[in-house]
């Protein structure tokens, strides 16, 4: 199993390095091409809450990139109602084999964190945040205290 | 009675015998004819007899089964047969059905007819002798096809037939006696007061009939395999494999080889069948008692249809009326509504219900309805219009232009003894050392004598322009017209052009290019018809298909018959329209079957990715059991389109087209067919992995149908991990790996059929562009649209080297263009749009063209960005020799 060797060993470093924005970290050992986790972002408005995502390694890992989506709803422009991501870092023409799943993790947790209304998959929210960024804040956190998942106690 | 509003279709055997014919439309050329027959049923297309050489007293003693209904008239002409001019007529007779079946109560058993011909001369009718034939095997009820006259009184005269005919249902009528009164009036009354148009759903019925149509088991967005699932099962003469066959195509959608899931699925259908038509509302007793098979009826509300035999209207405790089918038990809202014309209810050994169209002899399991085949029809009209695009720009491909300037012939002279002829528009020629004729022109079918580099070039010109022949040497042309070369120095003869063996390092061309470049392809494609000529069979292969089931029809056909066969002359029919194929349905055919076969619908072949269209095998196809059989067939399929010179609609990809050649697959291939993949090799390929740490071992992973499967690429591969040190044979192996995967046993399956019909050493000289050409044909490009749609990175539309480049452009042939877009976007055809359509592997993407490098490197190309990087070249000159070599280098040179 040529992928599931390097998943193995991927996820073996970052259990030991431990990600603080990235915990509860579930993969199912019969299947290493599917892994769940929790992003807890640290910047407000997400910092309300946590959100759980779900990332889906093709067979052909590492030589094609991996997916994520979103399973907890969020109130972000570059996250979109069905819980897709455009993440530049896995997409079809920047994707290096040599990219480690730690450093896609790093770069989602950035782009939660600090949103890109320049690229956005919500158009409407790209708007609001710039033009009118307190309203923003207001709707972002009040939809993250309602739908955002518990954040874990502090390892 | 009513049964003559819906006459129902009866077969009915035609023999036809022999002719005593008379010479009376002026002399057959002192010699004696050669006479056949046409038999046509109600304007159908006709059946024809073979011909009989030489005779005033033929003799064909053929058999023809028709449908017809006891109204039918049929049409026997015998013609003169001629060979190159238009059959004569040499007499016709009618022939009403109806009057005979009157005489004779119903029943035709072995009724010899003599009939007199007919022939207008001079607007005179004159007896041309007669004709003999045997009707039988008809037995209709005449008692039920009594009341024509009443049936159209009702409106549907307007496609009954002649007044000649109505009147004899007069007759019929008054001399009929049944002392049933009230039975012309509620007949009057049923259709009339049937509100809901009944001129509309007659024409539409007629219709039906004629445009031979099918009935709807999907409605118009249905795709094609619910198409064959829903024909393929009931069919108990076709043999196993075509259903499983079908069935298989379409279980890749559905997953559910018999289509039973849709007739459950479905409320039951009426037990009725075309023979028993409704009867009318509230007949007497008496008068059920004229057709002893009709049970009662349940009470019909008015302005409604009878209800079919054997069924009954019942209402359920909430006043809701449903309707009960005694003869298969079951129940339905739906109120059961009489099958259209021509169509039968069967049951098959199964007890399964199915439905017969003798319109079309097609079955299905949906019951058909007036509505249903009319969508149908609304669907295939669509489907038409929608090909019809792509069939216009398909019938424009051409490898050769053999007309391109008209005026003075471009080809040059034709062989010694071959002579160009034209008859109605057609142009053939004829072949004087053969005594035979063709209509292909032998310089472009036959022959490498097609040399001349240009258009517009005459014989005499590019003798001139050509190099000189080695001394002591000559050229000359075989009989059939093919060039060969004399060596008189070793007196020896060859068909290999002397110059172009010897010159891969030759005289350069007009494009500083050596000749052997630049006319190569032509040479090569000489050499391969020549091959096809010489092993070609005398006489010719039928291939009888449908329209309909043209893939199903097809595979049975190609696959029964010996390899060799499918080198003869093809003829090929669509079935209900006979017409002699002279090429133009052949082609046809390749192109609706190619269109077929190759659909991803099917499973067999898959698009290389989102946005790259050309096909290739999808690894998997193995859900249809029979996959193996079917490449084979396609094998067969696409070699017949290369020795037969015809082109296919939608082509593969190149490095498919490198498997045929068995050429070796380089990294570079993969760019097209699987851009991330690639991006992935070339990164290793360009970085140190041994800083990167990528976990990567001698062993890949491949996904099919959900299935992950683990292959080492080495022995042991699993436990090698990949270095600096061996990276470069992992990557070896991870490219052929990628391209083998999957598709290893299907695409030895697609080359043995291949090789059945032309064996593959025949395509050795050729390389995959040029195999993509020969196949798929080139088009004519239109320059405007394509500078149109060209956009620039670092360069502007007045930089001196784009204006270099469409200068360029604009000076090449059209093999040379089509080379070029090969070379840039990876394939030579266009999307039906054109260049504004052009896909690159994320979406549209445009022709481009970037500022790259130094004048002293060649231009490279990404195929799937479809850009071309141009260096800054310092004078057009320059330009044109660097693209030049780009584009007529074949193996991945210059791309990378």
């Amino acid at each position: 199993m040529a992928a599931t060797r390097r998943l193995q060993k991927e996820l073996t470093q970052m259990r030991q390095n431990g990600i603080k924005s990235f915990r509860d970290i579930q993969v199912d050992e019969s299947n290493m091409l599917l892994w769940q986790g929790l992003i807890v972002p640290d910047s407000p408005p997400y910092n309300r809450g946590a959100f759980k995502i779900e990332i889906v390694f093709p067979a052909e890992y590492p030589f094609k990139p991996p997916r994520i989506t979103f399973k907890t709803k969020i109130y972000h422009p570059n996250i979109d109602e069905k819980g897709q991501v455009c993440l530049p870092i896995i997409s079809a023409e920047n994707w290096k084999p040599a990219t480690r799943t730690d450093q896609v993790i790093n770069a989602l947790v950035a782009l939660v964190n600090d949103p890109e209304p320049e690229h956005p998959l919500r158009g409407d929210l790209a708007e609001e945040y710039t033009k009118d960024r307190k309203k923003f804040l207001k709707s972002a956190e009040e939809y993250t205290k309602k739908h955002g998942e518990k954040r874990p106690a502090d390892p | 009675m009513s049964d003559a509003q819906n006459p129902s279709f009866s077969q009915l055997q035609v023999t036809i015998t022999s002719a005593k014919l008379k010479d009376v439309g002026g002399g057959w050329f002192a010699s004696k004819p050669d006479p056949y027959v046409e038999l046509s049923v109600d304007g159908q297309p006709p059946r024809k007899t073979e011909v009989v050489k030489k005779t005033l007293t033929p003799t064909w003693n053929e058999h023809f089964t028709v449908l017809v209904t006891p109204y039918s008239k049929l049409e026997l002409s015998v013609f003169n047969h001629f060979n190159l001019k238009t059959d004569v007529l040499m007499g016709r007779l009618h022939l009403d059905l109806y009057p005979v079946l009157r005489e004779n109560s119903g029943k035709l058993t072995n009724l010899e007819l003599k009939k007199d011909l007919q022939l207008n001369v001079k607007n005179v009718q004159v007896r041309a002798g007669d004709l003999q034939l045997v009707l039988d095997g008809m037995n209709v009820n005449m008692e039920h096809y009594q009341g024509h006259f009443q049936h159209m009184a009702n409106g549907t005269a307007a496609s009954a037939g002649t007044p000649e005919r109505s009147r004899q249902h007069v007759n019929g009528e008054v001399s009929r006696g049944q002392g049933d009164a009230s039975t012309p009036t509620s007949q009057q009354n049923g259709p009339s007061s049937n509100m809901s148009t009944p001129n509309t759903r007659h024409t539409e019925q007629s219709g039906a009939r004629s445009r031979a149509s099918r009935p709807a088991p999907s409605p118009p967005s249905a795709d094609l395999s619910s198409q064959a699932s829903s024909q393929a099962p009931p069919l108990p003469s076709r043999s196993g494999a075509a259903a499983a066959a079908a069935a298989g195509g379409a279980a890749a959608a559905s997953n559910s080889p018999q289509s039973s899931s849709r007739q459950q699925g479905k409320p039951p259908s009426a037990g009725q069948s075309s023979q028993q038509n409704p009867h009318p509302a509230g007949p007497p007793p008496d008068a059920s008692d004229t057709s002893n098979t009709t049970p009662q009826n349940g009470p019909t509300q008015p302005g409604q249809e009878p209800l079919p035999p054997g069924w009954e209207t019942r209402i359920d405790p909430h006043g809701r009326a449903y309707y009960v089918d005694h003869t298969t038990r079951t129940t339905t809202w739906e109120r059961p509504q009489p099958l259209p014309p021509g169509w039968e209810r069967r049951v098959d050994p199964r007890g399964r219900v199915y439905y017969v169209d003798h319109n079309t002899r097609t079955t299905t399991w949906q019951r058909p309805t007036v509505d249903t085949v009319r969508n149908y029809e609304q669907w295939q009209q669509y489907r038409t219009q929608h090909q019809s695009a792509a069939m216009q720009q398909y019938q424009q491909r051409f490898l050769w232009q053999t007309n391109a300037v008209a005026a003075d012939d471009p080809l040059g002279q034709l062989p010694p003894g071959w002579e160009k002829r034209e008859q109605n528009g057609r142009v053939y020629f004829v072949n004087h050392n053969t005594r035979t004729t063709q209509w292909e022109d032998p310089r472009t079918q036959g022959s490498a004598v097609n040399d001349e580099p240009r258009s517009g070039a005459t014989a005499e010109g590019s003798a001139v322009n050509e190099e000189p022949l080695p001394e002591g040497w000559e050229m000359r042309y075989t009989a059939e017209g093919v060039r060969y070369f004399v060596d008189h120095n070793t007196r020896t003869t060859t068909f290999q052009d002397p110059r172009s063996g010897a010159t891969a390092k030759g005289p350069k061309g007009a494009y500083g290019v050596p000749i052997a470049y630049e006319r190569s392809f032509r040479w090569k494609l000489g050499q391969f018809r020549y091959l096809c000529q010489s092993n070609a069979l005398p006489s010719h292969v039928k291939i009888s298909v449908s329209r309909q089931t043209v893939f199903e029809d097809s595979f049975h056909q190609i696959m029964r018959l010996q390899p060799f066969d499918l080198r003869r002359r093809l003829y090929i029919i669509f079935r209900g329209e006979e017409g002699l194929d002279y090429g133009g349905i052949a082609r046809e055919w390749f192109f609706m079957l190619s269109h077929e076969v190759l659909n991803p619908m099917y499973c067999l072949f898959e698009y290389a990715s989102k946005n790259n269209y050309s096909l290739q095998i999808n690894p998997a196809s193995s859900v249809n059991p029979d996959h193996l059989m079917y490449f084979r067939f396609i094998g067969r399929f696409i070699a017949m389109a290369l020795y037969h010179g015809k082109f296919i609609d939608n082509g593969f990809t190149l490095p498919f087209y490198k498997q045929m050649l068995s050429k070796k697959l380089t990294m570079k291939d993969l760019e097209s067919v699987d851009p991330e993949f690639y991006n992935s090799l070339q990164f290793i390929k360009e970085n140190d992995i041994d800083e990167l740490d990528m976990e990567l071992y001698f062993c890949a992973d491949f996904e099919v149908l959900g299935k992950v499967t683990t292959v080492d690429l080495k022995e042991d591969g699993s436990n090698i991990r990949v270095t600096e040190e061996n990276k470069d044979e992992y990557i070896l192996l991870m490219v052929n790996w990628r391209f083998q995967r999957g598709v290893e046993e299907q695409t030895k399956a697609f080359l043995d059929g291949f090789n059945d019909v032309v064996p593959l050493q025949w395509l050795q000289y050729f390389d995959e562009r040029e195999l993509e050409l020969m196949l798929c044909g080139m088009q004519e490009f239109d320059i405007n649209d394509w500078q149109r749609n060209t956009i620039y990175r670092h360069y502007a539309r007045n930089s001196k080297q784009v204006q270099w480049f469409w200068q360029y452009v604009k000076e090449l042939d059209n093999e040379k263009r089509a080379r070029l877009l090969q070379f840039v976007t990876g394939t030579c055809r266009l999307p039906v749009g054109g260049f504004a359509e052009l896909m690159g592997s994320n979406g549209p993407q445009r022709f481009c063209i970037e500022k790259v490098g130094k004048e002293t490197w060649l231009p490279r190309s990404h195929t799937c960005f479809n850009r071309l990087d141009l260096p800054p070249y310092k004078s057009y000159e320059q330009l044109v020799e660097k693209l030049n070599y780009a584009i007529e280098e074949t193996e991945g040179f210059g791309q990378e």
